[in-house]
């Protein structure tokens, strides 16, 4: 193929950056190997390779899922008052406490706490670190998710996972560095979530959408056969390689001519390496797949573990929307339900392969739940308000604490109160698990240097193995 | 005190001197203390109450006694190589490099530094002996600003090269008869031994002076005659770029580039992402405003304080439209305070890096770490704004805003209301009939609703709230401010009214420096005010702002537009230099301070900041200077690419002009300019074109719900406009224009990137949007063409401003012959558009997911582009032809 001299020719660094780590660099797959491409980490030993990020959107309660609160049953309902200047029109007013509608149970060697809707997850406490001490500044769903995914409230900031794809470069050239499998609706904020902000393009987070086409415009449009496209990028080939030749020294002509091979093979191969059909049925069961109440965020656990086993960096899925004011009960009883099973797969799955070790999971959501309610239209609602002070999140793999809690919530739920963090400390202890230092891991913009952080943090060594 | 001070200096007056200050005391006062202020203190000493590691540097007996991790090994005297303080900032220690940033760590100058200080014995001089050395042996410049927060802070130095933006403009004379762009710039490249190229030819010219102008192509007429007028005069191209410059195409493009400083939207962003129904009034403003050729310092003034300037001029309400751009919503669940907060921060800093390139968010938290603005001014800047206020103020329309399609805008909408509204009254009566007295167990149900239909109340009622809002976009008001106190709101939905008397409700922001930047932590009052730098370095008259209930923005406004401001016209002369060449002389446009790139040819900056203001600050004049330039007109070929990359690798001399990818705006308009399908018109309400269905049919979360699906504009001259009039929403990004590097709305852009990745290729291939322009320019060529050699010829012109080679006619014409078999053999079925949609989204209520229909009342009369059932397999054929164009690598890139 014609192009193939055109590869050829290509600089590294063109290979590298021209085209990188967006999703179809398929013809730079013998350059490339299996190495780290155009890292500029690691900096420290690393204890994961990669890093599958479930996110939570919404704001999982805490009271009602890994942080039991007895206390809470005894002041249920029990009515208060509260204003203030720093208090938002949502958390002023007439308030009342609301107990966990759950019962609650010990697990594993280490003795977790797990709500009593948990079924699969809890075989698996002895691989979790519970962390319940982290906090975060926003009671809004936009600026909290902006503030987990980028360490910034406002957006317009690096994700997580594009700056770690930027520290560690991909492990695999044929696809992106970063994935994402949001839901059919994105979240609140929309793809600011995964942006790759002012890092460059190819760090963006690339979703794979569960409905329709899973990249846009991946299949050929209506009325084209794969012969007329083939057609038309011969002749296209033809008129490059004539206007190329008169500008030799324009590099991102080349670079864009061969971009679009990549896209003609993308088209072809990126099907395949989403198709689950080819999992055997025992696998298909074990993540709840076929299963109404299981199969959305069954099937995005199964594909990050394909994605993450074929060499992706950084997967996130969104599960949610936990964002439940009115009636804990059903509304957590029913998410709970949907990503127990698929998790507990995944992990049971990420263990047979001895791909936990080297593999960071992380759980969690926006922000927490408060322990009491307001006024919902006109009455009581059994269900809880944002909260940023206290929430659980935790980990799994990657180096993490297996089998441990740490940090403590108070006796209702309402405040961490025991090795507390912001979630500028737990962006660090994440850069760190995959051999990244914060203060290290910088990009130059606006005037500084900008980090994950913002403006620097420290690891939380609790968390640590 | 006055006295002390008083003898003090009489004791140093007496004593002078007492003995020369050894190397050691030396490296202290000249180096390391102010190294260790801004390096080290911040974690050990500023704040007595936190110090890292138990380490205290503040003073030598403090550092002798050491910290947490070392001890005595910390500093030993004379034997610099072995203490640890040494140590730890060459990084050697995993772990414990200091500082422990990256970004901050100490050059091998500074690291020796220490070492050899250290060696000296480490001596510690008093401060004032300390004084004594630094004002006789200091390298490096003192600048007064306002006043800092700590002394080490005002007393430091800055390398005169870093203050180049601060300093008044160096106008240097220039021998008679020659052009100023070409005598500083070929200056240059005889100083650095390089050849310019020459040239480049009238085809690549006209094509780089069309869209560098107005972001089209040039028509093929034009062409035909520039490069018939350029062989004969290269005045040729002063008359063209005269004439462009004319056309109201010119004022839409320099707008575009104006807005993405702005960064210009038609909604909101975050949890609700409401329409800003009036905000196209500003970017229309804008568009008259360099069409008009409107003086810079009247548009700066204008955008600035145009309602304190007189407030019965409609354009001055539209202009203040800029002070509202960024993102911002104020919700049930939000503190007021915090987002006002906001917002002073968010307008401080966008005011900053807009007019002055000064990203004044560095210095909120802390004295800026690099350049000479302290926090007192980040505060004082900000208090000027503190007596600013929203509002949806009335303002009727000028005759030269046009409103067309405002009735069928209004039908549109309504017709989405009306569709809402029954819905309610149908799920009203439903809810009406099954609702149950509740038991008081407050469990899902129990009201005897089903949850989908509750969630759909909510989702209802919000977007008739939407819908409601997008109705204002025709109404006589304008996305302004005015003068007054704060009046503390909980909830905004739409339109914010003007109060009557705008002092009297409300109260006075605090005008303070909030510490470390937080809101709840007030600490010394400030005066509004510039940057002090700028006054002293620049040797500015420097007259007060007004505070309490007086004009400030204007007093801002003045001081930015003042003839001695070292920095505005800087700022502006860059940024027009960057949009023609790609490049800004100073390389980052919103930044000139001591991080941003030096500018590659200051003499030349200050001669056009000065020729522009001398000009009466008139972007088109301006703009035909650089044009006129042999600079302007070199091809983007070097015939000696040897040379070029030896001499100037990072392609910062000029010596050929550097080629560039159109931007995603471009790439979409050259594509109807091509079809023929192009509606230029000029300026209006925020017209909604085709976008990729999967994106404009997929849920969008919003507070409350899900935001009613995007809609296109029923017909395609309505839709087919220039991309610079796509309703521009934060929330809902177009996939096409993302893809080519179209910057979002929440930060302000200095210059366009261009990235070159795979989805790119697959828009330009697969897009329908993209199938259909193809499919329209066959269509037309069809049209206007008889035989396939003219037809080739044709489309080659339209879209790539030149004939055709023989040999790219025939291999285009094969190409089209065997597309028309492929074609022959297909039976193209007209699309059905739906009129409802299915869509599934979680209830909050349950957990679980629900049903509901979206009903599409626009699409009724929905009228699609050319579709393939309407045309014959030849054209079909040709389209693909087309398609190849419109991906060639020659359609995209500038030469």
């Amino acid at each position: 193929m014609k192009t193939q001299n055109i590869v050829a020719t290509l600089s590294r660094r063109e290979a590298l950056y021209g085209l990188g780590t967006g999703i179809g660099s398929l013809a730079f797959s013998s350059l490339a190997q299996a190495e780290n491409i155009h890292s500029i980490g690691p900096h420290l030993t690393a204890k994961a390779k990669r890093c599958i990020f479930l996110m939570m959107e919404g704001g999982p309660s805490h009271i009602d899922t890994f942080d039991p609160k007895p206390e809470l049953a005894k002041r249920h309902l029990q009515r208060f008052k509260r204003n203030g200047e720093r208090e938002s029109a949502m958390s002023s007013g007439e308030r009342y406490f609301v107990k966990s509608p759950f019962g609650f149970k010990k697990a594993g060697k280490c003795g977790a706490d797990f709500s009593s809707e948990w079924y699969h997850l809890k075989n698996y406490a002895d691989d979790i670190c519970f962390y319940r001490g982290c906090q975060v500044e926003s009671v809004n769903h936009p600026t909290a998710c902006y503030h987990v995914n980028t360490g910034n409230r406002f957006g317009g900031d690096p994700a997580v996972g594009a700056w770690i794809t930027y520290g560690l470069g991909t492990l695999n050239e044929n696809l992106p560095g970063f994935v994402v499998l949001p839901r059919a609706s994105y979240p609140q904020g929309g793809a600011s979530n995964w942006s790759n902000g002012f890092l460059p393009a190819e760090y963006q987070g690339t979703p794979l959408r569960p409905e329709g086409s899973p990249i846009l415009d991946l299949n050929l449009p209506t009325g084209m056969t794969r012969g007329d496209q083939r057609g038309n990028l011969d002749l296209l080939a033809q008129l490059n390689k004539k206007h190329f030749q008169q500008r030799p020294q324009q590099d991102e002509l080349k670079a864009r001519m061969s971009s679009y091979e990549l896209a003609y093979r993308m088209q072809m191969e990126v099907p395949g390496i989403l198709d689950i059909d080819g999992e055997t049925e025992k696998t298909r069961e074990a993540y709840g797949i076929g299963d109404l109440k299981t199969d959305a965020f069954g099937r995005k656990c199964l594909l990050a573990r394909r994605l993450v086993e074929k060499g992706v960096r950084f997967v996130q899925a969104y599960a949610g929307n936990w964002d439940s004011h009115d009636y804990i009960s059903r509304a957590h009883g029913s998410l709970i339900r949907s990503v127990d099973k698929p998790i507990a797969a995944l992990l049971g799955d990420l263990k047979a392969r001895g791909l936990l070790e080297d593999t960071l999971v992380v759980w969690c959501g926006e922000f927490g739940r408060t322990p009491d309610n307001g006024i919902r239209g006109g009455g009581t609602s059994y269900g809880r308000d944002h909260n940023p002070k206290a929430m659980t999140m935790w980990f799994a793999g990657g180096g993490t604490k297996a089998g441990h809690t740490i940090g403590a919530t108070d006796d209702i739920g309402a405040e961490a109160i025991e090795c507390v963090h912001h979630i500028r400390d737990v962006h660090c202890t994440w850069l760190n698990l995959l051999g990244l230092d914060d203060n290290k891991l910088t990009y130059y913009h606006a005037g500084r240097y900008k980090q994950l952080s913002q403006f620097g943090g420290e690891v939380i060594k609790d968390l640590i193995a | 005190m006055f006295v002390r001070v008083h003898i003090l200096s009489l004791i140093f007056f007496i004593s002078g001197f007492s003995k020369e200050p050894t190397a050691g005391e030396k490296l202290f006062s000249l180096h390391l203390k102010p190294l260790f202020a801004e390096k080290c203190m911040a974690c050990h000493g500023d704040d007595p109450e936190k110090i890292k590691s138990d380490f205290d540097m503040r003073t030598r007996e403090s550092i002798l006694r050491g910290g947490e991790i070392f001890e005595d090994e910390v500093l030993i005297p004379g034997q610099g190589n072995k203490s640890y303080l040494y140590l730890l900032s060459t990084r050697v220690e995993e772990d414990l490099e200091m500082p422990p940033k990256e970004s901050d760590k100490l050059t091998y100058e500074e690291t020796g530094w220490i070492r050899q200080w250290i060696d000296h014995g480490a001596p510690w001089p008093s401060e004032q002996r300390i004084t004594e050395i630094q004002d006789k042996y200091a390298e490096g410049v003192q600048v007064v600003t306002s006043k800092a927060l700590s002394d080490d802070w005002q007393n430091r130095r800055y390398k005169e090269e870093k203050l180049w933006a601060y300093r008044p403009l160096k106008v240097e004379k220039m021998p008679a008869g020659e052009h100023p762009v070409d005598w500083f710039i070929n200056r240059r490249l005889k100083r650095v031994g390089l050849k310019h190229a020459p040239d480049a030819s009238a085809r690549e010219l006209v094509r780089r002076l069309s869209y560098g102008l107005t972001g089209l192509p040039p028509h093929p007429k034009e062409v035909r005659k520039f490069e018939k007028d350029f062989n004969q005069s290269k005045k040729a191209l002063s008359t063209y770029a005269k004439k462009l410059m004319n056309s109201p195409h010119y004022g839409e493009h320099f707008a575009r580039h104006w807005l993405d400083v702005a960064r210009y939207a038609d909604s909101g962003g975050f949890a609700n992402d409401y329409s800003r129904p009036n905000a196209w009034r500003y970017r229309d403003y804008v568009v008259r405003a360099f069409n008009h050729d409107k003086p810079y310092d009247q548009f700066v003034k204008e955008q600035l304080a145009g309602d304190e300037i007189n407030p019965n001029q409609t354009e001055n309400l539209i202009a203040t439209g800029f002070l509202r751009m960024g993102p911002w919503e104020q919700t049930g669940m939000s503190v007021f305070k915090e987002t006002r907060q906001l917002w002073l921060d968010d307008v401080t800093d966008s005011v900053g890096q807009a007019f002055l390139a000064h990203a004044m968010q560095c210095a909120k938290c802390h004295d800026h770490k690099f350049d000479p603005v302290p926090t007192r001014d980040y505060y004082g800047m900000m208090a000027v704004f503190s007596t600013t206020q929203f509002a949806e103020r009335n303002a009727s329309f000028l005759p030269s805003e046009p409103r067309n399609n405002f009735d069928s805008f209004t039908a549109l909408v309504q017709s989405k209301i009306t569709s809402y509204e029954k819905q309610k009254r149908d799920l009203q009566e439903k809810i009406n009939r099954l609702r149950k007295e509740e038991t008081g167990s407050a469990k899902v149900g129990d009201n005897g609703l089903d949850p989908g239909d509750e969630a759909s109340q909510s989702r209802i009622y919000k977007n008739l709230i939407r819908h409601q809002i997008e109705l204002d976009r025709v109404q006589p008001f304008t996305h302004a401010v005015y003068t007054g106190k704060t009046i503390t709101r909980n909830n905004v939905q739409g339109r914010l009214d003007m109060p009557n008397s705008p002092w009297q409700k409300g109260y006075f922001d605090s005008d303070v420096i909030y510490d470390g930047g937080d809101v709840y932590s007030e600490g010394d009052t400030v005066i509004p005010g510039g940057l002090s730098a700028a006054e002293s370095l620049g040797k500015m008259d420097s007259t007060p702002f007004p505070a309490g209930k007086g004009k400030r923005r204007l007093a801002l406004a003045k001081w930015i537009v003042d003839k001695k401001n070292p920095l505005t016209a800087r700022v502006m002369v860059n940024r027009i230099w960057s949009w023609h060449f790609g490049r800004g002389l100073a390389g980052n446009p919103n930044n000139f301070g001591g991080t941003g790139e030096l500018p590659t040819h200051p003499a030349l900056l200050d001669y056009l900041a000065d020729w522009f203001m001398k000009n009466g600050w008139s972007v088109k004049k301006l703009n035909y200077l650089i044009l006129s330039s042999d600079t302007y007109r070199r091809s983007s070929r070097h015939p000696d690419p040897k040379s070029l990359d030896e001499k100037d690798p990072k392609r910062q001399f000029y010596a050929c002009f550097i080629p560039r990818r159109l931007v995603a705006e471009e790439i979409r308009d050259s594509m109807l300019w091509a079809s023929g399908e192009l509606n230029p018109m000029v300026g209006g309400i925020p017209v909604r074109p085709d976008i990729n269905s999967e994106v404009a049919f997929q849920p969008r979360q919003i507070m409350g719900g899900t935001a009613s699906v995007y809609e296109p504009d029923p017909l395609p001259q309505q839709r087919n406009r220039r991309t610079l009039y796509a309703e521009k929403l934060r929330g809902l990004r177009d996939p096409f224009m993302e893809a080519f590097n179209q910057p979002g709305s929440d930060a302000s852009c200095e210059l366009r990137e261009s990235s070159t990745v795979a989805p790119q290729a697959l828009t330009l291939l697969n897009a329908e949007e993209v199938q259909d322009r193809a499919l329209a320019f066959a269509a037309r060529l069809l049209r206007e063409q008889k035989s396939d050699p003219a037809v080739i010829q044709r489309a080659f012109e339209l879209s790539l401003g030149r004939k055709a080679t023989g040999e790219e006619v025939v291999a285009c014409v094969m190409r089209w012959k065997s597309a028309l078999k492929s074609e022959n053999k297909k039976k193209p079925v007209h699309p059905s558009f739906p009129k409802k949609i299915k869509r599934t989204v979680m209830a909050e209520k349950t957990g679980e997911p629900y049903d509901f229909w979206e009903f599409l009342p626009a699409s009724t009369s929905y009228q699609p582009d050319l579709q393939r059932s309407q045309t014959d397999a030849r054209t079909r054929g040709l389209a693909h032809v087309c398609l190849v164009l419109f991906n060639s690598n020659e359609f995209a890139y500038l030469d």
